[in-house]
């Protein structure tokens, strides 16, 4: 109860943060954007009569907005500075003040690229089924709990490298490719398709875009709840490790 | 009884070094080199409830890496530390809830484009204050350090001075024990300060909390601490009231006289400043008291007064020479 109620109060002042920053979310949110529109140019380039793909890209870009996660600009930087002494003093687990910015941060990018994405479906006369919508529901909450462990855990690399965006750059890479966004990943080689499908990345964008789009009647939720707890794990394990080193050497 | 119980605490960490030029820098991605630097070396001491205690040394003496291992931010390499009867850097949030760390530096952390006023009932909210004992203290902190235009303003549009009443104000919200303060008034000019130290000073006398003070400005020390821990070269070099340091450094006491006519007192001491016709003689301590009549009886003394040698030269003197 009293984690919900903190959570809840920092979210708040998460949100109140980022409010005076929205310029620089707007930024971000044609960063999110870009990617996926570039994705469904040349793709529905490649096949014009293909309607699902429209409506693909669309999700995609829905879903890219609500998962966003910029740990190695809030949490990392917190390393670098020092600050992250602050909340190590403070009675709450450090994590609480993470999610909170992350939540905040993906409010904001739903809420500025919610035109984009309404503008993008208008022109493409797309249309979507409520039933697939409520159906991805499930899988859009996994994805956005796989992108924040995926992100963290790289931004954790913080506590050992000054070149934590770097790393992180490198992870939005492995989403961008075998993710869904570069193209989606049933017209990927044989090969690659098949190794995407295990990777996490596919159940990050690709696979609730997926379900949105309705060009996938049911996933599996437990391949997302697989890589949930691999993730969690290897985070734990960062955290344990990266505060240790943080405590013996200090700031 | 005490509150702060350090024993033989240790802290070494190892610092990556090599020598300059492309040769050096290509072998240091084979084989990279540490140095071990020794930041504490044996320290110990002891803090009894209540007590306001100053830790001073020069830069790199030790001190913050001290206050951060006390507070929880840091783990020794080896050594005993309790505090409150806690392992602080377990950081348990029973131990967190009692205790709190000013930074001079970084006095106020967490979002800055928030309120002061939404930045304090987050604490409210953190340390678990009741209502009614929130709006109590925030009274008594309102009144002590001129709270009240700040509550309104952003934490990012706030003066040096003024974020460092806001992080005292956060701090104290919560009623800690124990107060660790870094250089409390860093970059602070005389007023703000001044005023720091009153409140120091006006809020151990209200809750009876243990304080330990780091300062580079002998004023605070001066003010607030009855005893001085000195710290070089990560071990501690003296553990005593500041009185007795101040005779053990420096064995003369400063005759100030000003005089009728054209007086010369230079045959009764070493002159040390003489202008306007005000001389200043450092005599030996246990011939203060023989000089001074002798000064009486000589001349006609419009003013006399005997002081112990400016605080900031003695320290100097012990980050120079050392005590022993």
């Amino acid at each position: 109860m009293r984690t919900a109620v903190l959570l809840g109060f920092r979210l708040r002042q998460e949100v109140l943060e980022w409010s005076g920053a929205w310029w620089f979310l707007l930024t971000l949110v044609v960063q999110a954007v870009v990617a996926p529109l570039i994705g469904l140019f040349v793709w529905s380039a490649v096949y014009p009569d293909n309607s699902a793909i429209g409506r693909y890209y669309v999700a995609v870009i829905l879903v890219t907005l609500m998962t966003e996660s910029f740990e190695q600009h809030t949490f990392s930087e917190r390393i670098y500075d020092g600050t992250l002494s602050h909340e190590l003093l403070r009675p709450q687990p450090v994590v609480l003040g993470v999610i909170g910015s992350n939540l905040a941060i993906r409010a904001w990018l739903t809420f500025l690229g919610a035109p984009i994405v309404v503008l993008t479906g208008v022109a493409l006369r797309t249309g979507f089924e409520w039933r697939s919508l409520v159906a991805s529901v499930p899988y859009i909450v996994l994805a956005a709990v796989l992108v924040f462990l995926w992100t963290f855990m790289l931004s954790l690399t913080a506590f050992w490298t000054n070149r934590v965006h770097a790393v992180v750059g490198f992870g939005s890479q492995l989403i961008f490719l075998f993710g869904g966004t570069a193209a989606p990943i049933g017209f990927l080689p044989d090969t690659w398709r098949r190794v995407a499908e295990v990777l996490p990345f596919y159940g990050m964008n690709g696979l609730p875009a997926e379900i949105a789009a309705g060009t996938r009647d049911g996933g599996s939720l437990l391949y997302q709840v697989v890589w949930v707890v691999v993730l969690a794990a290897a985070v734990w394990a960062l955290w344990r490790a990266g505060v240790r080193r943080y405590t013996a050497v200090g700031s | 009884m005490t509150v702060v119980d350090v024993d033989e605490l240790s802290m070494s960490y190892k610092a990556p070094v090599r020598k300059g030029g492309l040769r050096a820098a290509l072998g240091s991605l084979v084989r990279r080199e540490y140095r071990e630097v020794l930041a504490l070396d044996q320290v110990s001491f002891s803090i009894a409830p209540g007590e306001v205690a100053g830790f001073i040394g020069p830069n790199g003496a030790g001190k913050t890496t001290t206050m951060k291992i006390l507070s929880g931010i840091l783990h020794p390499t080896s050594g005993h530390v309790r505090v409150l009867d806690s392992v602080p850097w377990q950081r348990r949030s029973t131990y967190l809830k009692r205790i709190a760390f000013v930074r001079g530096s970084q006095p106020v952390g967490g979002s800055q484009e928030l309120t002061v006023m939404d930045s304090l009932e987050y604490q409210r909210l953190l340390y678990d204050v009741p209502r009614e004992t929130f709006r109590r203290t925030l009274a008594d902190l309102e009144a002590l350090l001129d709270l009240g235009p700040l509550l309104e303003r952003q934490l990012r549009a706030l003066s040096l001075g003024e974020r460092m009443r806001v992080g005292l104000a956060m701090a104290l919200i919560y009623r800690p024990e124990v107060l660790f303060l870094d250089e409390p008034t860093i970059g602070l000019d005389v007023s703000a300060g001044g005023q720091i130290r009153a409140f120091v000073a006006e809020y151990v006398e209200q809750t009876g909390a243990t304080v330990l003070l780091t300062s580079h400005y002998m004023a605070d020390v001066a003010s607030l601490c009855p005893r001085l821990i000195l710290i070089d070269h990560g071990q501690v070099q003296y553990d005593g009231p500041l009185a007795e340091l101040s005779a053990r450094l420096s064995p003369y006491k400063l005759i100030r006289i000003s005089a009728e006519g054209s007086a010369d007192p230079s045959a009764f001491g070493d002159v040390v400043e003489a202008a306007d016709g005000q001389w200043v003689l450092r005599v030996p301590r246990d011939e203060v008291a023989r000089t001074t009549s002798q000064l009486l009886q000589a001349f006609e003394v419009v003013d006399l007064a005997v002081e112990e040698p400016p605080l900031e030269k003695v320290i100097d003197q012990a980050y120079r020479e050392g005590l022993r």
